[in-house]
């Protein structure tokens, strides 16, 4: 047995520290706030890590990539989530939206969009769920009407996080008289088509997570296929593979932790007493959490099918990230309610807690990890 | 990073519980209610076994091989201080040494406390000593074989008693191991309550059919297997910096001791009332695993000590935890 992930991990680790230390300002909460300037620190912390070749770590050589393996790209997702994610909207264009346009996309397309996200200059929106189709995928009713040789959009999606600011969506639509898989086509679409009308959703996280968009006879050409017409389900599948490790919520978790235990920084809320014990326990469940998401890595490494391991993994983060945001307003008391940068650690525990709680629904909700789960256990023999 | 067991200790395992079955698995532990004596016959089998070549705190090894042995005693609630029995120091003659129990302090109370004459019983603040059974077991319901023991003055030359700076890493191997036939227990709770909800027929269809019932188990089966991850991490943390593991081994037993307590009762619960019949192993499962869960210390006293030790000794992990240097 061995649970050390090697130099090679700790040398990355600890050289996107110093460049998150160096180039991210402190107090930073992410792009998706109220100051324009929070967007641009991502904008130039990904041309940084571009530049050193650690924003595309896990693309192939062939795309322009690192070549990383598994774990260069486990330790680049812990570093960036633990420190409020400095590459801001990009994440989505760099996990999947690339790898599924090399496994599907035409020559041309790989030529035109692998570029600017390989820069991290082009921000991508996910157009899957809809008003009737959020854990049920398969029920999108958005259509895609065949027009000359090419194609008019219509329907409406929603929880389009980033559909503002984003320049493309990749969308899924509905072609011919198909149900549930059947005649599902993937598109890219330019979010500055005519038709096309967003509309932000307030909420808790706050802005830019939250958007209906309306497609309203959106035209796009027959390039704007990704993978064959109504062969969207399997990039929709290749998709969520790519995502089934999920965000390394725990790393945040551990971080703030961190920096609120018992270790007398001067102006820093302390674990009181009365908490100590809950204290230990939330580093126990951090723990438990990175090590069967690291499990769930480890089935993606021998080349596995995303199976109950990753929603094993995915269940306990999710839950871990909200147990922890409660343990650390406990620690903060009626202090848990400011936010901003006057409020304790910057407003990062606020902050934190606002986002834990949309952590069991968002990218494939707790019941459908829960069922998942469920179907393999009364799958195995007697 | 290779979480898996080697395959020689997973061999063995598959070995010990055909050995178990052999003793009708879980009736061991419902014949030694009837007759305590019975369970002479489960320590002369692991004596078969080879328990008293394993050396877990020399041998990386022998550490998983024990391991996976207290795992398949817990799966049968076999009635025999497992862990404490492969983690006998053996002298430097070959004689075999003491079976290892941590104890309370203020009351040395053991499970299975009369099966053998001597113990080598440890606790905090370096208690380190040999002890004898004294009075009559609880022969309760959930303690049928604890009793109590009484520290002697080093009672004979008994290999690894007494050798100093031996007790604390023997103690954490001991929470170590108990974790691990915790985690068998718990496991195998987890399989029972599958079958049952299977077969049970309510409202015209299986239990499974229900969803919440599919959840319920979903969530004890993640439970189970963050467990196995902890316990593996425990193993591996005493193996490669023995002298620092000692906050990794009481998250473990805290982490185990919580596990249990949800695990236990949602498995439990899912048998409807048969889970409460001695007939029905679940019963017997969660009444022999109460000593183990409540000695030397429970799930709230372990959390605190859990603390003070990530404190004092910090906590290994993506960041630092505790105080500063």
């Amino acid at each position: 047995m061995d649970f050390e992930l090697g130099e090679e991990a700790d040398t990355l680790r600890a050289r996107l520290r110093a460049m998150i230390d160096a180039h991210v300002p402190a107090g930073f909460l992410g792009a998706f706030t109220d100051d324009p300037a929070d967007l641009e620190v991502t904008q130039r912390f990904c041309a940084l890590l571009a530049s050193e070749g650690l924003l595309t770590v896990a693309w192939p050589t062939d795309h322009g990539g690192a070549g990383g393996n598994v774990w260069d790209q486990t330790v680049v997702r812990e570093e960036m989530w633990a420190h409020h994610e400095p590459r801001g909207p990009q994440y989505m264009g760099l996990n999947w939206v690339g790898p599924a346009i090399m496994a599907f996309g035409s020559d041309e397309q790989k030529r035109r969009y692998l570029p600017p996200i390989a820069e991290g200059g082009a921000i991508w929106c996910q157009g899957f769920s809809e008003p009737g189709a959020g854990s049920d995928l398969a029920a999108l009713a958005t259509r895609a009407h065949p027009d000359g040789d090419g194609w008019r959009l219509r329907g409406q999606k929603i929880w389009t996080s980033y559909a503002a600011m984003a320049q493309w969506c990749v969308l899924a639509a509905r072609v011919g008289p198909g149900e549930r898989h059947e005649g599902i086509t993937m598109f890219l679409v330019p979010m500055d088509a005519a038709g096309i009308t967003v509309v932000p959703i307030a909420s808790m996280l706050g802005p830019h997570h939250l958007n209906e968009v309306f497609l309203d006879d959106v035209a796009v050409g027959p390039e704007a296929v990704l993978g064959e017409v109504g062969g969207g389900w399997s990039v929709i599948r290749r998709a969520l593979a790519h995502e089934r490790v999920g965000i390394a919520r725990y790393a945040r978790c551990e971080r703030l932790l961190s920096l609120l235990s018992r270790r007398g920084q001067e102006a820093s809320p302390t674990v009181p007493d009365h908490l100590a014990a809950a204290w230990a326990r939330a580093l126990t469940q951090v723990r438990v959490a990175r090590l069967l998401a690291y499990r769930a890595v480890l089935t993606q490494e021998a080349g596995d099918p995303p199976d109950a391991t990753a929603s094993m993994a995915r269940i306990a983060v999710t839950r871990c990230d909200q147990l922890v945001a409660e343990l650390l307003f406990q620690v903060l008391g009626d202090a848990s309610l400011e936010a901003g940068g006057g409020a304790p650690l910057a407003g990062a525990i606020e902050d934190h807690w606002r986002y834990a709680q949309a952590a069991t629904v968002a990218s494939g909700t707790l019941e459908v990890q829960q069922t998942i789960v469920a179907r393999e256990l009364l799958g195995r023999p007697r | 990073m290779n979480p898996v067991l080697d395959r020689d200790a997973l061999d063995f395992g598959a070995a010990a519980r055909r050995a178990f079955a052999s003793l009708g698995g879980i009736a061991a532990a419902r014949r030694a209610e009837v007759d305590p004596t019975s369970r002479q016959t489960v320590v002369e089998l692991l004596g078969s076994l080879g328990i008293d070549d394993l050396d877990p705190v020399g041998n990386a090894d022998s550490a998983a091989a024990a391991a996976v042995l207290c795992e398949e005693a817990g799966r049968v609630a076999l009635p025999c201080p497992v862990g404490g029995l492969a983690l006998c120091a053996t002298g430097d003659d070959g004689s075999r040494g003491l079976p290892v129990a941590v104890v309370d302090p203020d009351r040395s109370r053991v499970d299975h406390a009369h099966l053998f004459p001597v113990w080598h019983v440890l606790g905090p603040d370096g208690l380190d000593t040999t002890a004898r059974p004294v009075g009559p077991a609880l022969g309760t319901r959930l303690g049928p074989f604890v009793g109590d023991l009484r520290a002697t003055d080093h009672d004979g030359d008994h290999p690894g008693t007494g050798r100093v700076g031996h007790s604390t890493a023997l103690r954490g191997w001991w929470l170590a191991l108990s974790a691990w036939t915790i985690l068998g227990a718990l496991d195998r709770a987890v399989e029972l309550a599958i079958a049952h909800t299977r077969d049970r027929i309510q409202f015209g269809k299986a239990l499974t059919d229900f969803q919440t019932v599919r959840f319920a188990l979903a969530d004890a089966a993640v439970a189970v297997a963050g467990l196995r991850e902890l316990a593996g991490y425990a193993l591996w943390r005493l193996d490669v910096d023995a002298d620092h593991a000692w906050p990794d081994v009481l998250a473990l037993r805290s982490h185990a001791l919580d596990t249990a307590r949800t695990v236990l009762r949602s498995t439990q619960q899912l048998h409807g009332a048969s889970g409460l019949c001695d007939e029905v192993d679940i019963s017997i499962l969660v009444r022999h695993l109460q000593p183990l869960l409540r000695l030397p210390s429970g799930a709230e006293a372990t959390a605190v000590e859990l603390a003070g030790a990530i404190e004092r000794h910090g906590f290994d992990g993506l960041f630092a935890h505790g105080r500063l240097p």
